[in-house]
């Protein structure tokens, strides 16, 4: 059995793409499948120095697409595996993603926001929101997690395993490209020592025994004949998707136990302007709130009912052009009175605390 | 004397900032001084940000504009030519070199950088950096990088600098001085962490004001 | 007379776009040759006029507005088959598919492999520096054993990463008759040029698909000086690919 890599804590000076790096050895990753793209290179440039030193393994394969389905053998084989990507590699591994969500196949990829549509830039944006979460050809049975800072990223790329395993959902940690290349400190330590039980992996094919003699073969598929046939799978995935979703669903809030005019709700770094905007304006005695959705999915929608029922308006903010937007429209749909959405829309530009207070400003 | 001295270390290690401040240093001092940037592995932090403000300081800043640069889809590890022949300016000089697996082999494209005489090269150290935490991982690291002049201890994790970790931080660094024989040229602190500093240290301290967090991309 | 140095221009090709020289390539980087000889041959088989030039993502995309010429940036590894799309519309434009290691044999392999064996009327040429260069060096299907990058830190590992691949002879090996497949190196440019000619020649008699690869230089991530340079594209490289012309049309292999 390995050393573990980590003992007790340890502080570093990081940049998010190493934190990941540094996560998934943690989390007791095996292998990586991975391709250059920036704003995630250095996750691999991190990964293949670390592999030699840890037992681990690598592989850089000729594409994204080959990236995704490699990761699903390796999972499959019953090894912890992830890959990272990051917008038209993003784009590319739909295709595998699908093929996860359709054979339950509990993979785990790394997404760092960059520009979108296309090539566009290699700098940060929040645009993969609706590929990360509803991508590909499925009905987006999927778990993405749209973490704001370091800590997170290594507390999440360990969970994401967790999840991935024990409820068998491709499962994403959204990050950006300013998280990725960003600088600061970070408590990295061994999951185990903290009390967090790691779900052990099962391979799906290679089980013990001679298939057809000690054991049924395994035989896997993602195709079907009949539509009836298909539906009854994909309402068993849903009612799974269900029943699991209240189990990991997260989320973060602050001042909403006060009186509010105003929610902000945004995710991922963005919400770190959010919350010191409120904070400031609740020092000036304007009454907001700040909501933020953890997991993008499953969505926290009745969290997000409850305070949005409480205010008039909702600020949503974001570096795309409403794909978050979308995600909130859906889950505020069914409420009696429903609050009117103000928009604060940066496609591929980063939004500080002042623009939100000067936008907040502006509305109430 | 002519003073030219190439920082290099580890990824996000610090020696964009130490390289900085030392040419603010020198332009105090009245010096003729240039900064060149050679991050070639998908810089972010850059000194293209810094130019107009280093420029006031009265330094001369060879490294692409970030106009120049942007539009072209990825993040653009060039080598301008007025870098291949930095060292010819007149001047002090100093160079800002990016990580990478090979170390200070960067400066096999400067014109002259193996025969010139004043040449230094300084390694920058973080015992925050996760790779180069303990005694045996810088030791190991240094031996990556070839030639090393002087070693620059900036150790620090961020705003969780703690007085302990910094006297550590020294201890190991002395260590592996004498162990390969590399003096230390410096140690760098901020002023919050100037309020730690208990201990005397033989080397000498240079003060560190932060820049970089505005050079990002 | 004096004369003031800056108004002597050095000689470009005429299908060159002045506005956007000098250019952004490094300095000792092969782009700049290959090229070089790209525009020479534009410009003796008057084809300016007809030429769609596409590029792909990497150090191949700072031509993008390098000719006066029509040109098309694509997504990485895509080049190939964008052009071939240009060229099955209106088989008139002479399409000339650019390219770096990684969009012709990694993300690009299929694209490249297949255009190769529909004998596509188009040409693609592809810039080999062992290296992805633009994303700051990592492991290439070029890099050679060994190798030191980004991703491969400790030397490229045939065992794990598997060996360097030969393209230009598997593109041989796959394509039919009246194909036109060369490597070249910027070592001999003379060569090169003859070869990228005759690759555009090739098209205009309609009778296949062109494919040069260019052995190139990269010193900014190999980390060289000039002559530690020309020393892996003369020597080391030549030991794994070698310049020829591996197949002419109307000639037996």
């Amino acid at each position: 059995m390995a050393e573990k890599p980590i003992t007790g804590e340890k502080k570093a000076f990081m940049t998010g793409n190493e934190v990941v790096a540094w996560a998934a050895l943690c989390a007791g990753v095996d292998i990586m499948y991975g391709y250059p793209i920036t704003p995630q290179n250095e996750i691999m440039h991190y990964w293949t120095r670390l592999v030699p030193k840890h037992g681990r393994k690598f592989m850089q394969t000729e594409d994204e697409i080959s990236a995704g389905f490699t990761t699903l053998g390796g999972v499959m084989a019953g090894k912890k595996a992830f890959t990272a990507t990051a917008g038209p590699g993003n784009v590319l591994m739909q295709e595998s993603m699908t093929m996860a969500e359709m054979m339950r196949i509990p993979s785990v990829v790394v997404v760092q926001q960059r520009g979108g549509p296309s090539t566009a830039t290699v700098i940060y944006a929040q645009q993969e929101v609706t590929m990360t979460t509803l991508g590909g050809n499925g009905e987006g049975f999927r778990v993405v997690y749209s973490t704001a800072n370091h800590q997170e990223l290594f507390d999440y790329t360990i969970k994401s395993f967790n999840t991935a395993w024990k409820y068998r959902f491709p499962t994403f940690i959204l990050g950006d490209g300013y998280q990725a290349k960003m600088r600061d400190s970070v408590v990295m330590y061994d999951p185990e020592e903290r009390g967090i039980q790691m779900v052990p992996t099962e391979p799906f094919v290679g089980k013990p025994g001679c298939p057809g003699q000690d054991r049924a073969p395994t035989h896997l598929r993602n195709t079907y004949n009949i539509e009836e046939e298909l539906e009854e799978v994909v309402l068993q995935y849903l009612a799974d998707y269900k029943k699991m979703a209240p189990e990991i669903v997260e989320y973060e809030t602050f001042a909403t136990e006060e009186d509010c005019d105003i929610l902000l709700v945004s995710h991922g770094i963005v919400s770190r302007a959010a919350l010191a905007a409120v904070k400031t304006l609740r020092e000036q005695g304007m009454k907001v709130g700040y909501f933020r959705p953890i997991t993008l999915r499953p969505f926290p929608v009745k969290e997000l009912q409850k305070e949005a029922s409480k205010v008039g308006k909702i600020l949503v903010a974001e570096s795309a052009l409403g794909q978050f937007n979308r995600l909130v429209k859906e889950a505020l749909y069914g409420m009696d009175k429903a609050p009117q959405i103000v928009e604060l829309f940066r496609p591929g530009v980063g939004i500080t605390d002042e623009e939100i207070m000067k936008k907040t400003k502006e509305v109430l | 004397m002519r003073i030219v001295e190439a920082y290099i270390g580890e990824y996000a290690s610090g020696k964009s900032e130490v390289a900085v401040n030392r040419a603010v240093f020198l332009a105090r001092e009245k010096r003729k001084i240039t900064i060149v940037d050679l991050d070639l592995v998908e810089p972010c932090y850059t000194l293209r940000r810094l130019k107009k403000l280093l420029n006031e300081q009265g330094i001369e800043v060879i490294a692409w504009e970030t106009e120049e640069l942007l539009g072209l889809g990825e993040t653009g590890a060039l080598l301008h030519p007025s870098m291949r022949w930095a060292l010819q300016k007149s001047g002090d000089i100093i160079l800002d070199i990016g990580y990478g697996v090979y170390g200070a082999k960067v400066l096999n494209l400067l014109e002259g950088a193996a025969s010139d005489p004043d040449l230094r090269i300084y390694a920058v150290i973080n015992l925050g950096r996760s790779m180069t935490s303990t005694k045996e991982e810088v030791l190991e690291y240094l031996r990556t990088l070839g030639r090393v002049d002087g070693l620059i201890n900036n150790s620090h994790l961020g705003e969780q600098t703690s007085k302990n970790f910094l006297e550590q931080a020294s201890e190991i660094m002395e260590e592996v001085s004498e162990i390969v024989a590399i003096p230390i040229i410096a140690t760098t602190v901020t002023e919050e962490m100037a309020a730690y500093l208990s201990k005397s240290y033989t080397h000498p301290i240079w003060p560190l004001q932060r820049y970089m967090h505005n050079s990002f991309w | 007379m004096s004369e003031n140095l800056m108004s002597i221009q050095p000689s470009m090709p005429k299908c060159w776009n002045i506005a956007t020289k000098p250019h952004k390539f490094c300095p000792g980087c092969g782009h700049g040759i290959v090229l070089k000889c790209l525009g020479e041959a534009i410009d003796e088989l008057g084809i300016q006029e007809r030429v769609v030039f596409g590029c792909d993502i990497g150090c191949s995309l700072l031509a993008w507005d390098f000719f006066a010429c029509d040109t098309i940036q694509t997504h990485h590894g895509r080049t190939t088959p964008v052009m071939t799309g240009v060229k099955r519309a209106v088989p008139d434009r002479i399409v000339i598919a650019y390219m770096g290691d990684g969009g012709g044999y990694a993300i690009g392999s299929q694209h490249l492999f297949n255009s190769a064996t529909r004998n596509e009327k188009i040409t693609a040429i592809l810039v080999n520096n062992t290296n992805y260069g633009m994303t700051g060096g990592q492991m290439a299907p070029t890099t050679l054993p060994g190798q030191k990058t980004e991703t491969c830190p400790y030397g490229r590992d045939l065992e794990n990463d598997g060996y360097p691949t030969k393209g230009p002879e598997a593109v041989a090996a796959i394509t039919p008759e009246g194909a036109y497949i060369a490597r070249g190196t910027v070592a001999k440019p003379r060569d090169l040029k003859k070869y990228i000619k005759k690759a555009l020649e090739t098209q205009l008699n309609g009778t296949g698909f062109s494919f040069v690869e260019a052995l190139s230089g990269c010193p900014t991530n190999w980390r060289t000086n000039a002559a530690d340079t020309w020393n892996m594209i003369e020597k080391k490289m030549t030991e794994f690919y070698e310049p020829k012309e591996l197949k002419v049309p109307g000639k037996e292999g």
